[in-house]
């Protein structure tokens, strides 16, 4: 599962200033911040995305479809943190742009934090596919050995049925694991997807009820 | 030729920079590109002036006067100039080639559109929003990329090396003991070349996407979310080969011990840009 590093806490609250300036959508944020950095740094939408969808899950901004878009507004909730924060702010602007060496920093920090990120990523889904694939290699050993013996066929033809149901199972688990690590879902998402995953078991018992 | 002796902090402005050099011992040392006027910003030295020298052509350089190549490590290892130390960043045109090496500092390199050339022996590199083409070194720092255009090369012995965002031109990345992680956003244009002797390689690239694979280790495991690759295993070989559409650039990655893993970047991990 992706788990976005928001340790470079900075532009969290850069994020929550521009929407305390009005209402904004996705990429009018990414272009403000590409500004701020002085076109040397554009943060990716993979970076801006998931640190909206977490102020959103601390209740800090609120954001509504408009036109096929996301439109971001910051919450009262988000105002009294703005608020609370002000003397970081306040040193927050003064420090960008003011000298190379802060601009040059703050690159670096968030180059760090998107590293970090993105190399959890990659670790997680590298593990993955290694788990799937080192199942599926056992998975054509074992079946491998079974094409040798002849005799018992009926025995083998039915556990050989179970270890391909096994083996479909567990990548289905890879693939949905790895879906459901980028997304983030609502409760409105997870209550339908318990509801899919409930209906899928039914039925599958219902087959092999019948087959017997 | 208009020369500085720098003690202590201090900002010099400049009309016109061409070309940027810089030779340092220790500390920091951060070059942007930017669209205003050049300047050389020295918030700490210490053990001894750092010189800034500026010529007609625009060619700006900045270091000791005493920097001599030959017999180079018996001098830095004085323990005179090891004391050297200095904060240094510095704003040039974007489009100005820039040359650094320094023996033990960050160096933060963003905004440029010309030629850059890092070399650390030990420290962390960082390079932003580049163009390229450019080359980057460090002995037992990490290199970490984000958004640079083509002709990119890093190479480290013991750090980490990883490119995010990687717009798809050529990416040659080499190291013994760290890791490399490879994300390339767009279509792979430019030949991938990765190798590490004992680190993990792990790469994603878009699907659909036209490459011509060859992942290879020798002790560790290969693995790809790409079914259409051919995966074979003998001992002392797992490989995984072939081709994925068109073919039209080549992505190779060697391991020794390390794992090779090749991942997909599919549109979900895109998801963000369109609602």
């Amino acid at each position: 599962m992706r788990q976005p590093v928001f340790g470079h806490g900075r532009l969290r609250l850069y994020l929550l200033k521009l929407l305390d300036q009005g209402p904004r959508h996705g990429y009018e944020v990414i272009s403000l911040l590409e500004d701020r950095f002085m076109g040397l740094y554009a943060p990716s939408p993979g970076t801006v995305y998931p640190r909206l969808q977490r102020l959103e899950a601390e209740g800090l901004v609120t954001h509504s479809q408009e036109g096929g878009r996301k439109v971001y507004r910051i919450t009262e909730a988000g105002r009294e943190e703005l608020r609370r924060r002000q003397d970081e702010l306040a040193d927050l602007e003064a420090e960008i742009g003011s000298s190379v060496r802060n601009l040059a920093t703050e690159i670096r920090d968030e180059v760090r934090g998107t590293v970090r990120d993105l190399k959890q990523e990659l670790k997680q889904a590298a593990r993955e596919i290694r788990r799937e694939q080192r199942h599926e290699n056992r998975h054509r050993e074992r079946s491998r050995s079974w094409e040798r013996q002849d005799a018992g066929a009926w025995v083998e033809g039915a556990s050989q049925a179970a270890v391909e149901i096994d083996r479909r199972i567990q990548v289905f688990l890879g693939r949905t694991r790895q879906l459901v690590g980028r997304a983030y879902a609502t409760d409105a998402q997870l209550r339908e997807v318990v509801a899919i995953l409930d209906e899928a078991f039914e039925r599958i018992r219902a087959t092999l009820r019948r087959e017997a | 030729m208009p020369t500085w002796k720098i003690e202590e902090p201090e900002t010099l402005e400049f009309d016109r920079v061409t070309r940027l050099r810089v030779r340092t011992i220790r500390g920091r040392l951060s070059v942007v590109g930017i669209d205003e006027r050049p300047r050389v910003e020295v918030s700490e030295v210490r053990g001894g002036p750092l010189t800034v020298r500026h010529d007609e052509d625009g060619a700006l350089e900045v270091g000791y006067d005493d920097w001599a190549r030959p017999g180079f490590l018996s001098w830095v290892a004085s323990r005179r100039r090891w004391r050297r130390q200095a904060v240094v960043s510095i704003a040039v045109p974007r489009d100005c080639p820039v040359d650094l090496q320094v023996i033990s500092s960050s160096v933060v390199a963003s905004g440029l559109r010309a030629r850059v050339g890092v070399r650390v022996v030990s420290g962390d590199i960082t390079l932003a929003g580049l163009a390229g083409p450019v080359d980057a070194e460090t002995v037992s720092g990490s290199v970490e990329a984000h958004a640079i255009g083509a002709g990119l090369r890093m190479r480290t012995v013991s750090g980490d090396i990883t490119l995010a965002e990687g717009f798809g031109g050529t990416v040659q990345a080499e190291t013994v003991s760290g890791a490399i992680a490879c994300d390339l956003s767009t279509t792979v244009t430019g030949d991938v070349r990765l190798g590490t002797v004992s680190g993990d390689i792990t790469i994603r690239v878009p699907d659909p996407s036209d490459l011509q694979v060859r992942l290879q280790t020798t002790s560790g495991q290969v693995s790809t979310a790409f079914p259409d690759l051919r995966r074979s295993s003998q001992p002392g070989r797992q490989l995984a080969e072939g081709l994925l559409g068109a073919g039209t650039a080549r992505l190779q990655a060697k391991a020794t011990s390390g794992d090779v893993a090749l991942l997909r970047r599919g549109r979900e991990d895109r998801a963000g840009v369109s609602p």
